[in-house]
């Protein structure tokens, strides 16, 4: 198992590598920052004294090592637009996002087991059908264009609900959220139910799946030649057998999601991560969109390691193919 | 060089093949209207020229005493904006199947281009197996993790703005489900007795990849790609709403989507609404497609 | 557990309706835009340098049509060719009761290149060589050669307390720590893209806010900018878009007021020998550029119906052009002739200049950068294409077209300017004056245009301390640049701010700023 480990955790940082390098090189490409942001009636000299300041004319392999250093350090650069540590800059925008995701997994969860239970319970009824084609509909619909539906129903036409932003904020227990204030759940339950459809369309499949399978398993004969109501069966014995699956491939979404909610959170102009990363693209924000790259790279090699671990651990076969 | 012949698995002749494909196929009739959608779009987009009154991309033939009609109202031209017209007196009609045409392109290709990458880094990852194989996979999985959106959204704007920037960016947000898919069934291939005897003779192995592995390999490749052309379609649309991908005056669904978004308030829904319901008619209907070809073709749905 | 949270969360709810509503005093404002910083000497980005006015107060300010006028200086004149005399104000205390003198100037101007970003405020203290303190309220500045518009460059010198010290973070000012100014309010909270909140200082050297508490929300979102007025979230934002102003002017719960802004959206034509993009006829690419003609830029002029620009692509909301500033900013020509539209004229000029059939051209624009450019972008490309053009329109987003604009790229462009100081030296020095890096000018003519009868009367006119003899110089180089088609200027860009109705007074400023304190109650 140790052996396993080090492989694939060298594996991870040989990976984390190329990836920096890539993001790095990458942004790189994208033009001169300065060029983007410096004022109109700036001089050729203090254009070029701007360049040297950020270091912007050494080759790239210095910047790109200057940069690994400095990570080394524990510093992640500033912002060339607020001029604070991009760590701080994110960490300031993180709850909004985990706010939206938590609330959008909740809908996903409470909306879409039930449903995916009563399609795989019920496959051939009018329904389940009906579950199944929405769940296509949540899959495959962009997620902006049900976002602008929603604005222009709700906060357009009916004008139940803002059309964006997030609420007004105050403190809940320890910590400062939105969910603590109507104002906040008025802000957050669109924006909330739009990232939350694909999660749905995905959790209906996943437990139908896992419902249809498990009818036909030997313990659900067994029980069911008992006589034992079907009511007991699906709820005191299926979901906890197909919940395993569900709550782990659940937990991997949850990292994507954070990174997902990039196209929501513009649709509804939520203050969170996403929003941040399409406003230094936008703006050329180089320190950000690089530090932040780096930090999804970071947290998806994470996630696949801990997938990784957690299967070899249950099923020693993929031990010995893997650990090459 | 020695010609060695490897017996490959018994196959059916493509016709009978594709009759029985079609019979499974048909016995879904939403299946089947969907197709009869895509393949209604695809003309129409593709035959616009033919089809509606005006060519959006031709400035000289707009009209700023037409901009913002509503559907219904006859213009300039003498003719009734089914759908209304835009800022620039642009018929949404013309100019939605002329943007649907943009996004077709795009989507298949990217779809292709995708498919063909994937396939070589998947055989070569499936053939030489070890630490390449192993590198190779590991970056797969890794992109596989992460959304799609977020990868096309971060490589256009390192690209820039235009139809080629925003189908490389497609493939390579996409690229790694079909070496995912192609990985996976030619590991499965590889270790099946005609791919070993082929590597234990002289053959040379771009003869062994894509002689043998490739067509075992392709059934499930073409499920993925039917999927991934709705998402590429999608993906662009996102991308151009986001202001990253095609600029107004290269009109695609998206980018008109998003000129009419900022007319949401003021009341000129049509701007937004229609290329919008084009759009999810597109994608949802290819989705469907490809899922009865998935169920027609996964082993575990035959009879 | 869950129930549990549940029950707060209503709990919460319920107090949160109960909370009362705000007090008449107090202001709330939604901002397109807000300040990405409290260092009032980080950027000179627009919305920063407006949201910090608050806080700080500058060296000199300006009026409505951005004309000088006193701030912490009283007076100011020029000694002799490379001195500048600065009289300040007396009895002007910082938030934290420190009296303002002469060494806090003397300070901000020494601070600025010490902080300063990649916006760099360095911009506005590029003239000064020395700063001579003569004593508490008199200040000699020595410039690097002559330097008739510093006074225009220090309405954005922020002042600072000296006691800030040179190592103060950008974080101790974001915090309050160090945001300290002179300005009508005190500082109270701000997060980044979020609420800037100030309150009165009642100390204020000027005249005191009718606001006691001020807040200035960010919402980036036309739409939901406009959405928080109408649902009484915000009582005032700027920025309306052309579309909603439309439907507001028929809203009788809303007032608007709209302002020209110093905002123009000019062409410009490369006049290279070799053109960046080829210009094509039939698919060929012709000898030589032909915008170097002037009959080809004439042309191009005339074929631009400006009316339809204004009322039916801009919904209203623009004024035609004739030049690069607009009228009241020191350098307007009044000579300089209203465009015409004359699409027979225009052809007659291509077809002399040997283009009858026209030719094929690319034309790249800003996206989104202002309100309007790209779909003025569109316009104008069908406008020209009445004459025969084809034209290759493209808008692109500032990080593909500005890095590209910069290495010459593109064989005509257009993208909004500003003339942020009122003068015709900022504008013209940049966008017309032959590219001298050595001097200064030209940093922005992209288009490689040289006229040295424009250079002489601009040289003369910057190095001329007399105000009526610059301003002179000034209009005769406007006039000529103009009359050779230099840039092609097309509309001024209108601003619209909304209300509440009845509830405010407020004059709206070409700068498109949004003070708190020039906003009063009615009545």
């Amino acid at each position: 198992m140790l052996g396993y480990l080090v492989g694939r955790l060298s594996q991870a940082v040989v990976v984390v590598f190329v990836m920096s390098v890539i993001v790095f090189v990458g942004v790189y490409a994208i033009g001169n920052p300065i060029d983007v942001m410096i004022d109109p009636g700036a001089t050729q000299e203090i254009r070029e004294n701007l360049i040297r300041q950020y270091g912007l004319d050494l080759p790239l392999w210095q910047q790109y090592f200057t940069f690994v250093g400095n990570v080394f350090q524990g510093d992640l650069g500033r912002s060339m637009v607020y001029n604070i540590s991009v760590t701080s800059l994110v960490f300031s925008r993180l709850p909004a996002t985990v706010e939206l995701v938590m609330v959008s997994v909740c809908i996903a969860t409470i909306i879409g087991i039930p449903a995916g239970l009563y399609a795989g319970y019920k496959p051939d009824s009018i329904a389940a059908k009906l579950i199944m084609a929405l769940s296509v509909l949540g899959f495959s619909v962009p997620t902006f264009w049900i976002g602008m539906l929603l604005i222009m129903g709700f906060a357009v036409n009916l004008g139940w609900l803002p059309s964006g932003g997030r609420g007004e904020v105050a403190q809940f227990l320890w910590f400062k959220t939105s969910l603590a204030t109507g104002d906040g759940w008025a802000h957050v339950i669109m924006p909330a139910v739009n990232l939350s459809l694909f999660k749905m369309g995905l959790m209906i499949r996943l437990t139908r799946a896992g419902m249809v399978e498990a009818m036909g398993a030997e313990y659900v004969r067994f029980a069911r030649a008992q006589g034992l109501p079907d009511r007991q069966i699906v709820f005191g014995h299926i979901l906890r057998n197909i919940s395993i699956p569900i709550i782990t491939v659940f937990g991997l979404e949850l990292g994507s999601t954070l990174a997902f909610a990039v196209v929501t959170e513009t649709v509804f102009n939520w203050p969170g991560v996403g929003k941040l990363i399409i406003d230094s693209i936008l703006q050329l924000d180089r320190p950000v969109m690089v530090s932040y790259l780096v930090m999804v790279v970071l947290l998806f090699v994470l996630i696949n390691l801990a997938v990784d671990l957690i299967y070899a651990r249950l099923d020693p076969r993929v031990r010995l193919k893997g650990g090459s | 060089m020695v010609d060695v012949t490897v017996q490959t698995p018994p196959v059916e002749t493509r016709a009978v093949r594709l009759r029985h494909f079609w019979s499974d196929y048909r016995r879904s009739w939403v299946a089947v209207l969907a197709l009869a959608i895509i393949t209604t779009l695809v003309l129409a987009s593709f035959g616009a020229p033919f089809l509606v009154p005006q060519n959006p991309y031709d400035l000289a033939q707009l009209d700023w005493a037409d901009a913002f009609l509503r559907p219904g109202q006859t213009g300039s031209g003498g003719y009734v904006h089914l759908l209304g017209t835009d800022n620039a007196g642009r018929d949404m009609l013309s100019a939605i199947l002329y943007g649907l045409r943009t996004s077709f392109v795009i989507g298949i290709t990217a779809g292709i281009l995708a498919l063909i990458l994937g396939i070589s880094i998947g055989l070569t990852a499936a053939y030489f197996g070890g630490r390449i194989e192993a590198l190779l996979m590991r970056i797969v999985d890794l992109q596989l993790s992460m959304p799609a959106i977020l990868l096309a959204l971060v490589m256009a704007a390192m690209l820039g703005q235009g139809v080629p920037q925003i189908v490389l960016a497609l493939v390579v947000a996409q690229y790694a489900y079909f070496a995912r898919t192609t990985h996976g069934a030619a590991s499965v291939e590889r270790r099946k007795d005609y791919i070993e005897a082929a590597r234990s003779t002289p053959l040379p192995t771009r003869r062994i990849l894509f002689k043998h592995l490739l067509p075992n390999v392709l059934p499930p490749l073409i499920v993925v790609a039917t999927v991934q052309v709705a998402s590429a379609i999608s993906l662009e649309a996102t991308l151009s709403f986001l202001g990253v991908g095609l600029p107004l005056t290269e009109p695609s669904l998206g980018s008109l989507i998003s000129n009419g978004f900022k007319y949401i308030h003021a009341g000129r829904s049509w701007l937004s609404i229609y290329p919008g319901i084009f759009l999810m008619v597109t994608v949802v209907a290819i989705n469907l497609v490809g899922d009865q070809v998935r169920t027609v073709i996964d082993p575990r749905n035959s009879r | 557990m869950l129930k549990h949270a549940l029950q707060s969360g209503i709990a919460a709810i319920a107090l949160l309706a109960a909370a009362p509503s705000v007090m008449a005093q107090d202001l709330m404002i939604g901002l397109r835009a807000g300040p990405d910083s409290i260092d009032p000497h980080w950027s000179t980005l627009g919305s920063q340098a407006e949201a910090l006015r608050h806080v700080f107060d500058t060296l000199v300010d300006v009026d409505e049509t951005l004309q000088l006028k006193p701030g912490l200086a009283v007076s100011w004149t020029p000694l002799d060719n490379t001195t500048w005399e600065f009289k300040l104000r007396e009895g002007v205390t910082f938030h934290d009761g420190t009296p303002f003198t002469a060494e806090d100037v003397k300070f901000s101007i020494e601070r600025i290149p010490e902080v300063t970003g990649p916006m760099p405020m360095t911009l506005y203290t590029k003239y000064v060589d020395t700063v001579e303190v003569v004593d508490d309220f008199t200040l000699h500045i020595k410039t690097k050669g002559m330097a008739p518009s510093l006074p225009n460059d220090f309405t954005r010198l922020f002042v600072v307390p000296s006691e800030t010290g040179m190592d103060a973070r950008n974080e101790e000012f974001n915090s309050g720590e160090k945001a300290i100014g002179t300005g009508p309010y005190k500082f109270v909270s701000w997060q980044p893209k979020g609420d800037l909140v100030v309150e009165r200082y009642d100390d204020y050297w000027g005249e005191t806010s009718a606001w006691e508490k001020v807040t200035r929300r960010e919402i980036p979102d036309d739409a939901a900018r406009v959405a928080a007025l109408k649902s009484g979230q915000v009582d005032l934002i700027n920025y309306v878009p052309a579309t909603d102003y439309l439907s507001m002017q028929g809203d009788s719960s809303l007032d608007t007021f709209v302002s020209d802004s110093i905002y123009i959206l000019n062409i410009a034509p490369s006049v290279k020998d070799e053109e960046p993009q080829p210009i094509k006829v039939n698919g060929k690419e012709v000898e030589g550029n032909p915008l170097q003609d002037l009959r080809v830029r004439k042309a191009l002029d005339l074929a631009i119906n400006r009316d339809v620009l204004v009322n039916v692509v801009l919904e209203g909301l623009g004024t035609p052009a004739n030049q690069l500033m607009p009228e009241g900013f020191f350098g307007y020509s009044a000579n300089i002739p209203t465009p015409e539209y004359n699409i027979d004229e225009a052809k007659e000029l291509l077809t002399e200049a040997g283009y009858p059939d026209g030719f094929e051209i690319d034309f790249t624009c800003t996206n989104n950068r202002v309100p309007g450019d790209a779909v003025v972008c569109e316009a104008l490309a069908q406008m020209w294409s009445r004459l025969g053009l084809t034209v290759n329109a493209q808008a692109l987003n500032g990080t593909v077209y500005f890095p590209a604009a910069a290495r010459e790229e593109y064989t005509m462009t257009m993208s909004a300017w500003g003339t942020l100081t009122g003068e015709a030296a900022y504008t013209y020095g940049a966008l017309v004056h032959t590219k001298d890096a050595e001097k200064g000018f030209g940093n922005f003519n992209r288009s490689g245009y040289s006229n040295p009868e424009f250079d002489k009367l601009f040289g003369e006119g910057s190095q001329t301390l007399d105000e009526e003899g610059r301003r002179k110089l000034y209009e005769q180089a406007s006039e000529v640049a103009m009359e050779d088609r230099a840039l092609i200027p097309t509309v001024i860009l209108q601003s619209v701010w909304a209300a509440k109705a009845g509830e405010y007074e407020f004059t709206p400023r070409t700068d498109q700023e949004t003070r708190a304190y020039a906003i009063t109650p009615k009545g």
